[in-house]
């Protein structure tokens, strides 16, 4: 029972050298009992032998030493020790030296501060190894797979995810040294970024491993895991410090992601797959919209009748819109290739508005200091907005951009003055559909979602169209 | 400088226009400079939202909206230097204001004898107590005598 609870103590004595040098029961009760007969059996000396008068009564200061150390390792009898210390000091010195009142009373008040000292060490003691155990069954219930070895790599936490990761139990791990941690891994003794911790960090020319702060993380195949078969592993290990910084040991932490690497490329075959065939019918779409466009070009040439010039003319816009869509497609393919970024809004919006024709609308942004972290394609939302209160059926006449802050972030409000869109087309605006209002603006929701940024249309039919884009607080600045 | 209105519907013209648009941060000094003549006034990237006329470069008139802590949006430091004015810049200044900041309710203490100026952006006379509190806190020296002030409280309710 004995061995076992030091084996516990183990990890709570992480970054305390004079408790790891007496980890055994037998030798700290040995080292106490030596200083107290010490200490005693000194006082005692002194007394028969006769002390010099200056030295009377003789110091109580000796006594303290194994006050302290029995306080320290076991704070629940530190009290009781230090009492009983004090008592036989107080006893002893009272008999054995001269008569005297004076020298009498002064024994007591050192009686008293070896109890002092035993009561405090005994409840910092306890204070410590609470917030030990506290520590302890933090990395117990980490939902992580957790492990942490000491400054000997011995391992001093095993945590009950990394039990059920394994299937190795704590009681067969702790205080194993020697890389025994990586064998449920790699099925062999080797260095894990624990170690690359405790040495300092990894060489840098290691492209599998980066630096995230003041933890390294790497992502490896674990052969063992799994019952055999095989699991991605995300590593990632930080120091265990001392108050002074000093490097007492590692934690690392274990994930299994095999599913989210299978997930990613499965989406990435499928995502290829799908890019080819869109990219062989938009190939296809742009030759025989060529080859329409000169159709249509010859025709003008060819009739003077006014009928049929506005017939072509239709069958052009058409065309356009054809062209257009076949933009948007290709666009669609490229979002969320690129990594987000902050981007200035007001310029975006210009971006935006310099690729369309306004006609008699006119634009106004107000966003000049906005910046929001988005896809790179965010000019990309602008324009299909600007699109729609831009169609002729909405009749705007004036498009405007502004800005709201409120407590959950920052609304980017692009509103017209047109016709407004009706109630019941509100719901399925941002849904993909082939035809009809709102085309585009799947792909603006798509594009802001990447980032967490919502977009509602909250205008009034019959007043204008008023989208509100939702940018999440940690999302915008104003610069 | 990128216009804050574009310029969408216009053609080249040789005269000089007025450019309207909202400072940037690093801009507000040149604000600063320019209020120096009235009340010494200063503008702060944190709180406010600074709108300015330019003239071939130089700024000929200026609004400010200010949040305060209570969210409530006050609008001052609408100044035109003499030699600028009659021109319609403080117009153009403070329309640029309401329109961008139209999402908020706008308020402000207004000079008795621009009432009108203000009018024409939809603003309207309100009893002080209906100011929010941030706001009122800055005429408190004035006891509720507005008129003894020479100001008004006004309000603009939000939209455009």
């Amino acid at each position: 029972m004995q061995a076992k609870t030091a084996t516990a103590g183990l990890p709570m004595n992480v970054g305390n050298p004079l408790a790891m040098s007496f980890s055994s029961t037998q030798n700290r009760i040995a080292i106490i009992a030596g200083l107290t007969v010490l200490a005693l059996g000194g006082n005692l000396l002194g007394l028969i032998l006769g002390a010099p008068e200056g030295l009377l009564p003789l110091p109580a200061l000796p006594l303290s030493i194994p006050i302290i150390l029995a306080s320290y390792w076991y704070p629940r009898r530190g009290l009781l020790f230090s009492a009983f210390l004090a008592v036989a000091y107080a006893v002893t010195v009272f008999l054995l030296s001269p008569p005297d009142t004076q020298f009498a009373l002064t024994i007591l008040p050192r009686a008293v501060f070896l109890i002092l000292v035993g009561g405090v060490v005994a409840l910092l003691s306890t204070r410590l190894r609470e917030s030990e155990q506290q520590m302890n069954e933090i990395i117990e219930f980490l939902p992580d797979a957790t492990f942490a070895i000491d400054r000997e790599g011995k391992i001093i936490a095993w945590n009950h995810a990394i039990e059920e990761m394994t299937g190795v139990k704590k009681d067969a791990m702790l205080n194993r040294g020697d890389h025994e941690y990586a064998i449920p891994f790699y099925g062999e003794r080797r260095a894990l970024l624990a170690d690359l911790i405790l040495q300092g960090g990894p060489d840098a020319g290691n492209p599998s491993i980066r630096r995230e702060g003041s933890t390294l993380v790497s992502e490896a195949s674990a052969p063992c895991l799994r019952n055999g078969r095989g699991a991605h592993i995300r590593f990632a290990a930080t120091a265990l410090l001392d108050r002074s910084g000093r490097v007492t040991g590692a934690i690392e932490s274990i994930r299994d992601i095999s599913d989210e690497v299978m997930m990613e490329a499965a989406l990435q075959n499928a995502g290829r797959q799908l890019n080819t065939l869109s990219g062989i019918l938009r190939t296809d779409l742009s030759n025989r919209l060529a080859v329409l466009y000169g159709h249509l070009s010859l025709g003008v040439m060819k009739f003077d009748d006014p009928e049929i010039l506005s017939f072509i003319d239709d069958l052009n816009d058409a065309a356009n819109g054809i062209r257009r869509q076949i933009e948007i497609s290709r666009e669609f393919r490229d979002i969320g290739t690129s990594p987000p970024a902050w981007i200035g809004v007001q310029q975006t919006v210009r971006n935006a508005a310099s690729a369309l024709a306004f006609g008699n609308v006119s634009l106004e942004a107000w966003t000049e200091r906005l910046e929001v972290f988005a896809d790179p394609h965010l000019g990309t939302v602008f324009t299909h907005l600007f699109e729609n209160s831009l169609a002729p059926a909405t009749g705007a006449t004036r498009i405007v951009v502004t800005y709201h802050l409120r407590p959950e972030g920052c609304a980017i409000i692009v509103e017209d003055d047109g016709a407004g869109i009706p109630d019941t087309e509100k719901e399925g605006l941002f849904v993909q559909k082939p035809e009809g209002y709102g085309h585009g603006l799947f792909l603006t929701h798509e594009i802001l979602a990447i980032t967490g940024i919502a977009i509602h249309e909250t205008g009034t039919f019959g007043t204008g169209a008023r989208f509100e884009i939702l940018v999440p607080s940690e999302g915008y600045r104003i610069v | 400088m990128m216009p804050a209105v574009f310029s969408v519907t216009e053609t080249g013209a040789a005269k000089i226009r007025p450019e309207v648009r909202e400072l940037r941060s690093a801009e507000f000094p040149a604000a600063d400079e320019v209020w120096r003549e009235y009340h010494g006034m200063a503008a702060d990237p944190a709180r406010d939202r600074t709108f300015a006329v330019f003239l071939d470069g130089r700024i000929v008139s200026l609004a400010r909206c200010r949040r305060h802590p209570d969210g409530s949006m006050e609008v001052d430091g609408v100044f035109t230097p003499e030699a600028c004015r009659g021109r319609g810049y403080a117009h153009m200044a403070m329309a640029a204001l309401v329109v961008a900041c139209h999402n908020d309710d706008l308020y402000m203490y207004a000079v008795e004898s621009l009432t009108g100026f203000y009018a024409e952006f939809r603003f309207i006379s309100i009893p002080e107590r209906d100011l929010p509190p941030g706001i009122r806190e800055r005429y408190t020296w004035a006891a509720g005598n507005m008129e003894g002030a020479e100001v008004r409280p006004m309000r603009r309710r939000a939209g455009l």
